[in-house]
């Protein structure tokens, strides 16, 4: 078709301009791509630090704890017999059981005194359960029935600590009545996870027991699961607690990381947003490009008017090379998307350069961020690229096809 | 039945609120094989009628038939189909799309009108861009022509699809006397040859001479209608 092959070549005239509003596209796009990596990215490491270090897949907790789990109550604990943690653990796709005892306490070096969250493990499940030990930078984990805590280097460097330092939990029992229990620092940590870091105090769990007078009691069980699987051990779970006549709830850890995943529902905003300021910048582009060719091309629209040509033909001429102009711009932005995206992805991309500690804002990374892979942006971006410029050019285009043919032809 | 009928032709351009008549009633037949020239002092409104007659406007009082047909009052989309298979037009400057060949420039206007096979519109283009005597430019891009070159390939590009009526709107004014005796002689020879009817305007008496009918328009008013030879 002659009118496809003339956009075609029009798209060779007005080189510098074609080229910049190409660019333009090319470069909103990379940002959306860019954006949308960093994004991905950081939502992956979030839920990824908080399942490794936090909450683990699943969590095995009483409804009424569940409820009230952020003031740390030492009521409705779990008092199990061994024989069902094991067949906890013995559960198709069930990787590690861990129980925890979570309360509230301040540390105490002897001058200052900071609230931190006790948390009472056996570090030997805590293992199967979280990558935490493998973040010991100095020291070593405690064994049950020690007078030894692990805590974070930031935690430690806040009060002034280092190994071998004693300190001194001060809480309030179950009866609440006060108590202390007074530890000798036996390992720091620097996980991933900002919030471990910061604000806890890892003690054994049966001291831990014994100083709230819990008897055997924990708040939770941490279970973890192979990724993704977390919603069907759940239910299976659940039917097996149901069978046992045991009111106990299972809970992805989706439902402790409910702030997260609302800044990752912001974070799709964000990114609605910025693929809006992308649409608008290409639309604008084209626009601008069809208008300026429109007025430049005036006398040579009049001239394809004489030649008998009907309004929508033209308007494809138009349509052909701004859709044009979008392909290309729609490739170049994938192509340096592509770029930016591997760049990130494998090399990542620290704050703390620019100064900035993210955990501040509520986000768990600590390291870098590193970018991750949606290819389906890659296409969507494109397919929408070709949409927008053949949509956006229509109106201008018509708006030149129509021009009056004897105005069009002595235009001057 | 005549090529071409005009009946009380009137044009009528608004200008604010100021009426400015271009055409007063221009009673005008033209057959088929004509080769006829439109003058006037500027302004008397020889364009107007040429777009009138080219269907590139409509009059706003009187009648225009082509070929028996009333082309006056038809719809925007039926006047470009009339234009698209009966009448080509050779403007002043030329009007040739610059990213396209002398050779694509013509092949252009048959694309709209002829669908049949590659080769035969090959033929036909090359044949049309050689009796204008532009064999061996065929890929010159309108840049690396002269303007008579220039000026051929748009009467080329009028005539490849065989129109009745050949529509120029003083085709030699941007050319220097050499190469406006040349187009014209290109346009009689056409009209020679394949019978296709030629109005065209001009200032230019050198280029006059070479008309059968000279058509002196004054005021928007045909003052005088003379034939020769």
């Amino acid at each position: 078709m002659f009118s496809f092959k003339l956009g075609l070549k029009n798209l060779t005239r007005q080189k510098r301009r074609n080229v910049i509003t190409i660019m333009v596209i090319a470069f909103a796009f990379f940002g959306y791509l860019f954006m949308d990596s960093v994004m991905g990215g950081m939502e992956e490491m979030s839920f990824s630090n908080i399942k490794n270090y936090d909450t683990g897949n699943i969590q095995v907790a009483y409804p009424e704890y569940w409820e009230d789990r952020e003031k740390l109550p030492l009521e409705n604990l779990i008092y199990l017999n061994q024989d069902i943690v094991d067949s906890i653990k013995n559960m198709d796709g069930i990787l590690g059981v861990s129980p925890e005892l979570r309360f509230k306490a301040n540390l105490n070096n002897g001058i200052d005194e900071t609230v931190v969250l006790g948390l009472g493990i056996s570090p030997e499940q805590y293992n199967e359960v979280f990558a935490t030990q493998n973040y010991i930078i100095e020291g070593s984990m405690f064994s049950p029935g020690e007078s030894k805590a692990v805590i974070g280097v930031k935690l430690a460097e806040l009060m002034d600590l280092k190994i071998n330092d004693y300190i001194t939990l001060l809480v309030r029992t179950k009866e609440d009545t006060f108590n202390t229990i007074d530890v000798e620092i036996t390992g720091l940590l620097n996980t991933p996870n900002p919030m471990i870091n910061n604000g806890v105090v890892f003690v054994p769990l049966d001291i831990a027991q014994q100083a709230l007078n819990v008897d055997n009691g924990f708040s939770l069980l941490a279970l973890k699961t192979a990724s993704g699987d977390e919603d069907k051990i759940g239910k299976v779970l659940m039917d097996s607690f149901k069978d046992k006549d045991l009111e106990l709830q299972a809970y992805s850890w989706r439902e402790s990381a409910e702030s997260i995943i609302a800044l990752s529902t912001a974070k799709k905003g964000g990114i609605g947003t910025i693929l809006s300021v992308v649409l608008l910048i290409g639309m604008i582009g084209i626009i601008n490009n069809v208008i300026l060719s429109a007025l430049e091309r005036t006398g040579e629209i009049g001239m394809m008017k004489a030649l008998g040509m009907r309004e929508w033909e033209i308007v494809f001429v138009f349509m052909v090379e701004a859709t044009g102009i979008g392909i290309l711009g729609g490739l170049a932005g994938c192509l340096i998307g592509f770029a930016g995206v591997g760049l990130m992805a494998k090399y990542g991309f620290g704050f703390n350069v620019m100064g900035i500690d993210i955990s501040e804002y509520g986000i768990p990374i600590l390291d870098k961020i590193y970018g991750t892979w949606n290819y389906p942006a890659f296409s969507f971006l494109f397919i929408l690229s070709v949409t927008v410029a053949l949509l956006s050019s229509i109106v201008p285009a018509y708006w030149a096809a129509h021009k009056d043919p004897v105005k069009a032809i002595y235009h001057r | 039945m005549s090529l071409l009928e005009l009946k009380g032709v009137k044009k009528i351009y608004q200008q604010g609120k100021i009426e400015v008549p271009a055409l007063r009633g221009v009673d005008l037949i033209v057959e088929q094989g004509e080769f006829s020239t439109i003058f006037g002092p500027s302004g008397s409104g020889e364009t107007t009628l040429l777009n009138m007659i080219g269907c590139l406007d409509t009059p706003t009082e009187g009648e225009i038939r082509l070929n028996g047909n009333k082309v006056s009052d038809l719809s925007r989309k039926a006047l470009a189909m009339t234009r698209r298979f009966n009448i080509g037009f050779v403007f002043q400057s030329y009007n040739l799309i610059p990213v396209l060949t002398a050779y694509e420039n013509v092949e252009f206007a048959i694309r709209l009108i002829d669908h049949t096979s590659e080769l035969k519109i090959k033929e036909r283009v090359l044949q049309i861009l050689e009796e204008v005597g532009l064999k061996g430019l065929e890929n010159r891009r309108p840049n690396e022509l002269s303007g008579g070159e220039s000026q051929r390939v748009a009467i080329a590009r009028a005539l490849v699809k065989e129109p009745k009526l050949v529509l120029a709107d003083e085709p030699t004014a941007n050319l220097d006397s050499k190469n406006a005796t040349d187009v014209v002689k290109i346009m009689v020879k056409m009209n020679k040859e394949l019978g296709t009817t030629f109005i065209f305007s001009t200032h230019d008496p050198m280029v006059m001479e070479y008309a059968h009918r000279y058509i002196n328009l004054k005021d928007g008013m045909i003052s005088a209608d003379e034939r020769r030879g």
